[in-house]
């Protein structure tokens, strides 16, 4: 362990100083604590860094508890008999084709509308002269103007014409409307609503005859609809990248606290699958995960929000959520055993087999006795021996034992427990290979 | 039939349908109470719920257009006008609606028609429009669905709809039977058909025919006929705690207590979220007891063996961050609380000697002996007025025929000590008495029951704080061995039962409200005859409290035709 590799030195309880390994974290610290009080800023990174694995490490108490939990709990309350029930989801109706028919029957009215207005705006807006005359005179080539001579009222306001009062034509549908029913539209909102994707220029300044367009209501509220159903498609903000980071690293620790769950019951049972560090290292692996999400919400909380709002509101559930489940999910693995208890377990295992191999064993033999009696043991043993080394079958072997060292390296641990089947065959082959070559 | 699943199964394929990202819940006040009954916050906040909002709240929001929105609202016309201005200036990104029950076509294009940036990605009906309060108790939150012994218009059809969703959620289609003699039973099955009937595509659609069991029942009972269980002390923790402290959407306020810690203002008593709660809301008073203090005595070993184990480390710092154990020692805490002030209150209301004369007026026939104590019990300085006008209504209702009858002198002592609990008492006797009630309440008439009396009397009694049993009780177990009388429970529509007398599921309602103990007694049905299930519901869940507050709603403008003889209230 001592002698392993950088990495590992990383993942196991080395002192940074003296290169001791500690077994634990706690251990590590008071080691610390007693042998190089000089360097307490070590100790406090070294602390930070392994408060979390700390944690880990210390569910023994964890299922102590709620051991004890469940054996006060089991004291005076009997099981309680609940019929065993399929339940499924209850009745559903959906309304949602209707829903849509009735809407695009009434938005196609507009959308078709919009986009002769959409268009027109391309067109105005594309090569607009900058000299004011120039300008009237292209804005009506594009959209003709209502002729104004039998108009008398404004049409929205119904207020007369006058000197004071005069006539103005909104530039997208050319009607007639007085000054104080026109709307403008900023060129440059303009500009981006007819390409996309140009960078959005947000200027709070009054918009006016010549940096805007005049519109009238009606087709100004048609273009803000469109303008807003644009906004709505291509809203992305930091909070949203940094909440799909957060929430992909969750997807990932998901199957990895499968994982570990697998590898260390089968570490339980004795099977010789993975290794201690094996299974150490997905609980590394866990416990970065854990860290990406912390870092990632505590990002997320730390946001600019006015307090208050609901924004403020949102990016604090988020954290409290990514909290609770790095709490529940993560932090709660089950305690690995140790060493000794895996030798124990797997010398119990072993036995078994060798007994199991034994009686096989005495059973092939008693009944090659009996077949040929009096005949001479051959003594292939050193035989077979002798010409292993070019056997395509070890050859193989070894392969995949570098295999399973290159994908253990890389904490793959599914390939691993393919790998090691694998092997485990091919093993089985050479055996008996070796037996009928023997015989 | 578990109801809290049946909620809890369209509320996670709500929060499933719309997809990964960051999830807004809007909702109304009635949908509130449906979700906070079975998801814990913290639970919903794993689906990605992170925010909860009001339709109904007029304050002006900011934008969140990265924001998926789940529209969960009972479809009420307050509602769809609410969500129609919604959908009109939408705040969040895209819309995912649900509505709790049946909708209108007109509304979805009243909707429709203001959906102008089609922000709306689905509209569909889940039928979650009930309380789901235990996995066979609902409830509609309706204190006094009576006017003047006939039903406020409003709740008989907030109890329709809420019965019709029940049995969608359930996926039942039920025969309906109901107390003969009770008209708001007949109005309310009435109405439950109807419902059924516009309904029946979609009934048809989604829930198999099986004709080889006999189909479900749907059993509507009135309250007046067991006035009785409402007006009992309660010693099971669960009936308990509502008792005395009261229990509402799950939650219990601590408020008024004494030196209650900051945490404990409130809690939160959830079977679903709290083991130790699930396993002993039916223990008793005294197990209960028993139970806490090898908690007690556990936890504290564990915690002290805790401490030395990590007296290197920062144990404050180190029990904060640790969250089964503070979990637990929250959840434990929060119990010894409780019960430390069940405790007190029983011990400072005398309720052990209140509860005794209980049930002995319900259970056994002592009439000089009762009237001698009852009279004791109003004369003793020590026992409040609220438990004597349920004492007093008691022995009302028992011996309201009685040759001795002394109500008059009875009422006219308690309206020395206390005018309004003089009045109550009085109310729940034209509420419930004799005339308003179909059933043999007190086993007095039919020749087994009172042979059974008197041979529990004869071998004595367990428990003599727990010796009455629910009317309920007989009545289910009629029904579950098909010997539920058809003219005194008929089937609405005049159906026949000839398809199977012995329903296996049953849903059980009971106009003006049901009670933990009924509930208790539901729960011990269910284990002890397997292959059925039943499910208990009521427009409220009483407590005595609530229970005056029905009679009063019940009464209002009635004139008293039946106690006439008992004046100045």
């Amino acid at each position: 362990m001592a002698t392993a590799n950088d990495e590992e030195v990383l993942e196991g309880f080395l002192c940074p100083i003296c290169k001791a390994d500690l077994k634990s974290a706690s251990q590590l610290t008071s080691h610390f604590e007693s042998l190089h009080q000089e360097e307490q800023d070590v100790l406090k990174s070294l602390k930070d860094i392994f408060g979390k694995a700390k944690k880990i490490i210390l569910n023994t108490d964890d299922a102590d508890l709620r051991e004890t939990f469940d054996r006060a709990l089991k004291l005076n309350s009997q099981e309680y008999y609940y019929p065993l029930e399929e339940q499924t989801v209850g009745v559903t109706r959906s309304s949602t084709d209707y829903f849509k028919a009735v809407r695009s029957s009434r938005l196609e009215r507009y959308a078709i509308e919009t986009n002769k207005l959409l268009i027109r705006l391309d067109k105005l807006v594309c090569n607009m002269p900058s000299d004011p005359n120039h300008r009237k005179q292209y804005e009506q080539e594009i959209v003709p103007w209502l002729d104004g001579s039998s108009v008398n009222l404004c049409p929205n306001c119904a207020k007369a014409f006058n000197l004071t009062r005069r006539k103005h034509h909104c530039r997208l549908c050319g009607s007639i409307l007085c000054h104080d029913c026109s709307v403008f539209l900023d060129l440059n909102i303009a500009k981006s609503i007819v390409d996309p994707s140009r960078p959005q220029t947000s200027q709070t300044e009054e918009v006016n005859e010549k940096n805007g367009l005049r519109l009238c209501e009606h087709c100004y509220n048609l273009i803000e609809l469109r303008k807003q159903v644009q906004e709505n498609r291509n809203a992305k903000t930091v909070l949203v990248t940094a909440y799909d980071q957060m929430r992909s690293l969750m997807e990932q620790a998901k199957p990895a606290v499968a994982m570990y769950e697998k590898m260390c019951q089968s570490l339980f049972d004795g099977e010789t699958t993975y290794n201690l560090s094996d299974v150490n290292a997905m609980r590394g692996r866990i416990g970065k995960l854990a860290e990406g999400i912390d870092i990632l919400s505590k990002q997320i909380v730390a946001f600019p929000a006015e307090p208050g709002t609901r924004q403020a509101k949102l990016q604090n559930s988020i954290r409290q959520a990514a909290s609770h489940y790095i709490k529940e999910d993560l932090l709660s693995l089950r305690k690995l055993p140790t060493e000794a208890q895996i030798e124990e377990v797997r010398r119990q295992r072993y036995e078994r087999a060798q007994r199991q191999i034994q009686k096989e064993r005495e059973r092939t033999e008693r009944e090659r006795e009996r077949r040929d009696e009096g005949a001479e043991p051959s003594g292939s043993w050193v035989d077979s021996a002798s010409h292993d080394d070019d056997n395509p079958l070890l050859e193989q072997m070894n392969i995949i034992r570098g295999y399973i060292k290159e994908a253990r390296k890389e904490l793959r641990f599914e390939e691993v427990e393919i790998l090691e089947t694998n092997l485990k065959e091919l093993k089985k082959e050479y055996h008996l290979q070796k037996l009928s070559n023997k015989s | 039939m578990n109801v809290i699943q049946a909620v809890k199964m369209y509320i996670t394929k709500m929060t499933e349908e719309s997809g990964p990202g960051m999830k807004v819940i809007l909702m109304d006040k009635d949908t509130t109470s449906i979700v906070s009954m079975v998801f814990s916050q913290s639970e919903i906040l794993q689906k990605e719920v992170y925010l909860f909002e009001r339709i109904d709240s007029h304050t002006k929001w900011d934008n969140l257009k990265h924001m998926k929105c789940i529209v969960f609202l009972r479809p009420t016309s307050e509602n769809i006008a609410l969500l129609s201005r919604e959908l009109r200036c939408p705040k969040y990104g895209v819309y995912f609606i649900y509505f709790s029950n049946v909708v209108s076509k007109a509304d979805i294009k009243t909707l429709a028609e203001c959906d102008e940036q089609e922000a709306v990605r689905e509209v569909q009906e889940v039928f979650a429009d009930y309380l789901a309060v235990d996995r066979h108790l609902f409830s509609f939150n309706i204190v006094g669905c009576l006017h003047g012994r006939n039903w406020n218009q409003t709740h008989l059809q907030r109890c329709s709809q809420g019965l019709l969703a029940l049995l969608l959620s359930l996926k039942r289609r039920p025969v309906i039977r109901y107390e003969a003699g009770s008209e708001v039973c007949s109005r309310l099955a009435e109405r439950v058909r109807e419902l059924m009937r516009r309904e029946a595509v979609l009934m048809d659609n989604n829930i198999p025919f099986n004709g080889d069991l006999p189909p479900p029942q749907l059993l509507i009972l009135d309250r007046r006929d067991d006035p009785v269980t409402p007006l009992l002390t309660q010693w099971t923790y669960q009936a308990m705690v509502h008792e005395l402290l009261t229990i509402s959407n799950n939650r219990v306020s601590l408020a008024d207590v004494p030196d209650v810690p900051k945490d404990f203002r409130e809690v939160v008593l959830a079977p679903e979220q709290d083991d130790f709660y699930a396993k002993n809301l039916y223990s008793n008073f005294g197990e209960i007891g028993q139970t806490m203090k090898s908690l007690m005595d556990e936890f504290q070993k564990k915690a002290k063996s805790h401490q030395k184990v990590e007296s290197i480390a920062d144990m404050k710092n180190f029990v904060e961050t640790y969250p089964l154990f503070k979990k637990m020692s929250g959840t434990v805490t929060k119990h010894v609380t409780v019960v430390g002030e069940l405790s007190a209150r029983v011990a400072a209301r005398q309720l052990l000697r209140v509860s005794e004369l209980e049930q002995e007026l319900v259970c056994q026939s002592d009439h000089a002996g009762h009237l001698q104590r009852l009279k004791a019990l109003v004369g003793s300085e020590g026992v409040r007025a609220e438990e004597l006008w349920r004492l007093v209504a008691l022995y009302a209702l028992r011996y309201e025929r009685h040759a001795a009858n002394a109500l008059p002198a009875l009422v006219e002592a308690l309206r020395a000590r206390d005018p309004p609990a003089a009045r109550a008492a009085v109310l729940a006797l034209e509420y419930g008495g004799a005339h308003a009630r179909q059933s043999d309440l007190f086993g007095l008439q039919d020749a087994a029951k009172i042979t059974r009396r008197l041979f529990k009397g004869l071998s004595g009694v367990e428990n003599i704080y727990t010796q009455h049993t629910p009317l309920l009780k007989d009545t289910l177990e009629d029904l579950i061995k098909g010997k539920l009388r058809e003219n005194l429970y008929p089937i609405v529509g005049g159906e026949d039962l000839s398809s199977g007398r012995r329903p296996q599921d049953i849903i059980v309602f009971i106009v003006g409200g049901t009670t933990y103990e009924e509930s208790l007694c539901v729960h011990q049905i269910n284990q002890a005859y397997p292959g059925v299930r039943v499910v208990l519901g009521g427009t409220t869940i009483h407590n005595s409290t609530s229970f005056m507050e029905e009679i009063k709603h019940a009464m209002q403008g009635v004139h008293r035709t039946h106690t006439r003889h008992i004046r100045n209230i």
